[in-house]
């Protein structure tokens, strides 16, 4: 017989070999144990997975609250908890404006809401609040002045667009705070007004006259208050009205 | 016993993932699929009741709790099983002092007479058991596997990580040890 042959006849005996079977005991044993190991491993899981939903859940939370916060300090008033984020929020946009064109229209946008708030906060009777808010008017005035005055010097004709755009700005914000003055009785109040409606005035002569300064100095209060300004204590005339 | 075919491995996947969810009943339906073959598998290896209804019992539960580790092995979950009830023989085999790991080339294999006379029908299956512990670690293991659990080259090529064949040379190397072993039995 072959060796071949020899081992086949070999397997063929080994697979006739019978099976041993566990006792029913030892297999009921063993599943009882088996469960109490899965019911345990099922349970642990359940806690770790309750345990990182938890932290999920308080992430989100807390990315939702900062998100919120930023959101609402956005319409924040100078009275708001929230306003100080508002300033952080502005200078960051202020970073990102990197044309002559976006930082004019920077500017002009923070000198409105500026007026908004000090219209706010003369309603509230914070005169405090509202002159700080009249002069972070004025130094958003200048500085697009101050934008003007560079472009008319290295591109004329974006220049003149912009310094047009500057003085129906000023004009529009004359009428406002016009009618604002108006309204209120306070003579430390009125003194206020006037006295933004003259710097703003003197927002125009600074663009149009190269030798000109701003002749503000910025205001630590004002929530942009990023230090731009290349403020001096020249006087300014006064607003002809 | 019968047949663990590859129908046998992809019916596993839902059960797998039931069991992940915590289904006592899909637990249930892997541990009586593969208790017996485990069962079998490790007294083949160990010839003791007592130590292969221990072992068993260990492999099932390390099988069913560890299933996120099954995950990462890439093989069939009947190979996985295997190899879990494989590595709690050798642990035993450490603790109790019998360790078997020669390699094939190391083996010592008993003198033959004449292999053609050895009468195979003849011998009892306690006589073929215990022969087929004298051998080494891997021949055991696949003469097993093919033999006993009457699994496929290939399936047996996954569980033993070898190629299919790898696994058949080596069946061929276990069968004329066996007859050597058994004629060694039966020639003192």
């Amino acid at each position: 017989m072959s060796e071949v042959e020899r081992l086949e006849r070999l397997a063929e005996r080994l697979r006739a070999v019978d099976s041993v079977m566990a006792s029913p005991g030892a297999k009921i044993r063993g599943w009882n144990l088996v469960l109490a190991a899965v019911e345990q491993s099922a349970t642990v899981r359940s806690r770790t997975h309750s345990v990182r939903r938890l932290v999920l859940a308080a992430v989100a939370a807390a990315v939702l609250l900062v998100a919120g916060a930023v959101a609402a300090s956005a319409d924040s008033l100078p009275d708001s908890a929230l306003y100080p984020l508002k300033g952080v929020l502005e200078n960051v946009r202020g970073a990102l404006a990197f044309s002559p064109s976006d930082q004019f229209a920077y500017h002009l946008d923070l000198a409105q809401t500026r007026l908004t708030e000090a219209q706010a906060m003369i309603a509230r009777h914070r005169l405090d609040l509202a002159s700080r808010a009249l002069t972070g008017l004025d130094e958003q005035l200048d500085d697009a002045a101050l934008v003007v005055r560079a472009e008319k010097q290295s591109d004329p004709v974006l220049g003149a667009s912009l310094e047009n755009r500057l003085s129906q700005a000023i004009a529009v914000h004359d009428q406002q705070l016009a009618g604002l003055q108006g309204q209120v009785t306070n003579p430390a109040a009125v003194r206020a007004i006037t006295e933004a409606r003259d710097r703003a005035a003197h927002a125009l002569q600074v663009a149009d006259n190269p030798a000109s300064s701003t002749g503000h100095a910025k205001s630590s209060d004002s929530p942009s208050g990023d230090g731009k300004g290349q403020g001096t204590s020249s006087p300014r005339p006064a607003a002809n009205r | 016993m019968r047949p663990l075919g590859k129908a046998a491995s992809d019916d596993d996947r839902p059960l797998i993932e039931r069991v992940r969810r915590g289904d006592q009943d899909a637990a249930r339906t892997l541990y009586e699929r593969y208790f017996d073959r485990i069962y079998n598998y490790v007294y083949a290896r160990l010839g003791r009741v007592e130590d292969a209804e221990d072992l068993a019992i260990d492999t099932m539960t390390r099988s069913l709790t560890r299933l996120d580790l099954f995950h990462e092995q890439g093989v069939a979950f009947s190979s996985w099983v295997y190899r879990i009830a494989h590595n709690a023989t050798i642990d035993h085999y450490r603790r109790h002092g019998k360790v078997r790991l020669v390699p094939l080339e190391y083996a010592t294999l008993p003198p033959s007479p004449d292999p053609s006379e050895l009468a195979v029908e003849q011998l009892s299956n306690e006589d073929l058991r215990a022969a087929l512990r004298d051998l080494t670690d891997e021949q055991q293991q696949v003469l097993i596997l093919r033999f006993f659990q009457d699994l496929t080259a290939a399936q047996a090529a996954d569980i033993m990580g070898k190629s299919v064949g790898a696994v058949q040379a080596l069946q061929h190397r276990a069968l004329d040890s066996l007859e050597r072993a058994l004629q060694g039995r039966t020639n003192p």
